[in-house]
């Protein structure tokens, strides 16, 4: 178990006109499986890459248990990487691959087979010792992988989008057998992705990266509740944007005042950007809410299964509304409408 | 599918019948010729004398088992020598934002270059009047040209393994680079990041992950530097001599009865070339069935 401190990191490259990676922080604790989430390009794998030692940064420190790791070559690091392709020595069979840290340690030929045996009993392939990785499917071979980056019981482990080249129901599998293994170990795990579905099914906390910058490094909830700013909100489905100006102890919209009863209110600046989910607003032909609803009317309907998507315009402003399809009233396209914005749903940004 | 097949075979025969009637006719000429069946000179009976006055006879055993020796020391030392300045040379510069040019000018330059053209610039560089040796004794390293290590037309065929060196790392580097770059440097990334240090890296990742290219490759340079003739005799001495320029030698003589024994060496070379093709294919098959 280590815990692992990003400090200013920065890393640009020569072809590049903006750095990879830009003045990145991020304190990660002891045995947290964390994310690093964002599209491609945006400089995931250099952090990945900066962390293991196979890139140095420009600026900046990675220190693992208190200690700088800048001036410590890869091989020492005790950070060990799964690559997305799995990278299986193509000319040594499984039991040869899994081996492989401890054969570079010099370790006894016996321990290694009793350890090669018992990584492979915990990815659930005890039976394919002999096989080459030719033989093995894509599953298998992202198993053989994982198991092979166990062995040398690492300080930290990085999976460098692990789930992204196997098909959904191999993915299912891998996503359980990742957070079975890491929470059994307790092992310090980043894994990069650029889904976000899964970042939120794996990740105790997610660092959500752009263009190289850190847009915020918080829990999955968080994320779909308490965005830091537009683009995270964006990223993770979010829809409804409000322009709102902080007035006294108001949030004055363009569709009217809101109560807001988000615990950031303090640190609000004066123009603001407030955000709702689109399952977290209601809709009601007569006016039943208290506060915080506004008059408006239905503009589309689609049903899609468990769900049915309302779009409405409340005073030339478009929201998005999703409601379970299961006892709903009915509503249809330019029915008049209440939508309620529930207070403690609702949630302001500076950006 | 019967008229599609008729078609393949229509096109195919005409260079087929090229390829079958110069190669294996010569072949089965010479083969005929090295029995002893020569009927410009009215020798139509077929026997193996000419096989065993090269291998044998008090006159040419000698000559023979020291130049079997010869091109066997020679093509395995300038192969093998080849293969690893070539491999640690494309392991230095892969990298390197010039490594890409380096590799377009050997290839342009180097490649093309006739054989006979490298073995005159041996003797250029490397004799004892060449050019290293006159620099040598005009800084002193020594008295006079003349001491000078004999590097050139020498016993042990040090002049022609250097010029194979020369010719052949060429085209050992162009294979490997191809390889190296189309291999990229994950698999070397991943092991460092396993615990494997550089020495590591090179012996447990890097080649065996080049060896089969450098295996084929070192099979194709080992079978033409076996069976060339034009640089040991260049840059070969009187004795011991390379079988190739013994087999030319038996063919100019102008007694035509050693024209059999000339083309009995000529098919053992050939003999000796295709069953190190063959255990080559025998390698690669059972590697295959063993993956």
């Amino acid at each position: 178990m280590s815990k692992l401190n990003i400090k200013n990191l920065i890393k640009s490259f020569p072809s590049m006109d903006r750095p990879a990676v830009n003045n990145v922080n991020l304190d990660i604790q002891s045995g947290e499986l964390v994310a690093f989430l964002g599209p491609s390009g945006c400089g995931k794998t250099t952090i990945l890459k900066m962390i293991t030692g196979l890139f140095q940064p420009d600026n900046g420190d990675i220190i693992l248990d208190e200690q700088s790791l800048l001036k410590t070559p890869t091989e020492k690091r005790g950070v060990v990487m799964v690559f997305q392709n799995y990278l299986l020595f193509p000319y040594m069979n499984v039991n040869e691959n899994v081996g492989f840290a401890l054969k570079m340690k010099g370790v006894d030929k016996n321990i290694i087979e009793e350890k090669v045996k018992e990584m492979l009993e915990l990815v659930k392939l005890p039976d394919i010792g002999l096989r080459k990785p030719k033989q093995l499917s894509g599953g298998q071979q992202q198993r053989v992988a994982l198991a092979r980056a166990l062995i040398s019981n690492p300080r930290i482990l990085l999976l460098d989008e692990p789930l992204s080249n196997l098909d959904a129901h191999l993915r299912d599998e891998m996503r359980d057998l990742i957070v079975t293994i890491q929470q059994k170990l307790k092992v310090t795990t980043i894994f990069v992705t650029h889904d976000q579905e899964e970042a939120v099914l794996l990740a105790d906390k997610i660092a959500l990266i752009f263009d190289g910058e850190l847009q915020n490094f918080t829990s999955p909830k968080n994320y779909y509740e308490k965005p830091k700013n537009t683009k995270a909100a964006k990223f993770f489905g979010g829809v409804n944007f409000i322009n709102a100006k902080k007035i006294n102890n108001d949030l004055v919209t363009d569709i009217g005042t809101v109560n807001y009863k988000g615990e950031n209110y303090i640190d609000l600046n004066e123009d603001n950007i407030i955000t709702i989910r689109p399952e977290n607003i209601k809709l009601s032909k007569n006016n039943d809410f208290k506060d915080n609803s506004f008059k408006g009317l239905i503009k589309s309907v689609i049903f899609s299964g468990t769900h049915t998507r309302y779009k409405v315009i409340v005073k030339s402003l478009e929201l998005e509304c999703s409601l379970q399809s299961v006892g709903l009233q009915d509503i249809n396209e330019d029915d008049d409408i209440y939508v309620h914005l529930p207070s403690d749903k609702i949630w302001a940004m500076n950006e | 599918m019967g008229g599609e097949r008729l078609k393949i075979i229509l096109s195919l025969t005409p260079p087929l019948l090229i390829i079958f009637t110069l190669f294996f006719g010569g072949i089965f000429y010479g083969f005929l010729q090295s029995l002893g069946y020569q009927p410009a000179i009215g020798k139509y009976e077929i026997n193996f004398s000419a096989y065993y006055n090269v291998m044998f006879s008090e006159r040419y055993a000698k000559l023979f088992w020291t130049g079997l020796g010869l091109n066997l020391w020679v093509s395995f030392a300038s192969t093998f020598l080849a293969a690893v300045f070539a491999l640690f040379g494309a392991l230095a510069i892969r990298k390197t934002f010039f490594a890409k040019t380096i590799c377009n000018f050997i290839y342009s330059l180097n490649l093309p270059m006739p054989h006979l053209v490298v073995a005159v610039g041996i003797i250029f560089v490397f004799s004892q009047s060449g050019l290293l040796a006159r620099l040598a004794s005009q800084i002193g390293l020594i008295g006079s040209p003349g001491d000078f290590p004999v590097l050139v037309k020498d016993k042990y065929g040090l002049g022609i393994i250097l010029a194979y060196i020369w010719k052949e790392a060429a085209f050992f580097f162009i294979i490997l680079m191809s390889v190296l770059q189309s291999l990229g440097e994950n698999f070397e990334e991943l092991a460092q990041s396993l615990g494997a240090n550089r020495w590591q890296r090179f012996r447990y990742v890097i080649l065996p992950l080049v060896m089969p290219n450098l295996f084929s490759a070192s099979i194709i340079v080992f079978a033409f530097s076996f069976g060339a003739y034009e640089v040991p005799a260049l840059l070969g001495v009187i004795y011991p001599q390379m079988l190739p320029v013994m087999a030319f030698e038996f063919f100019l003589n102008p007694d035509l009865n050693a024209r059999s024994e000339g083309m009995a060496l000529s098919i053992i070379i050939a003999i000796i070339v295709m069953i190190l093709v063959v255990f080559y294919f025998w390698l690669t098959q059972a590697k295959i069935r063993k993956d």
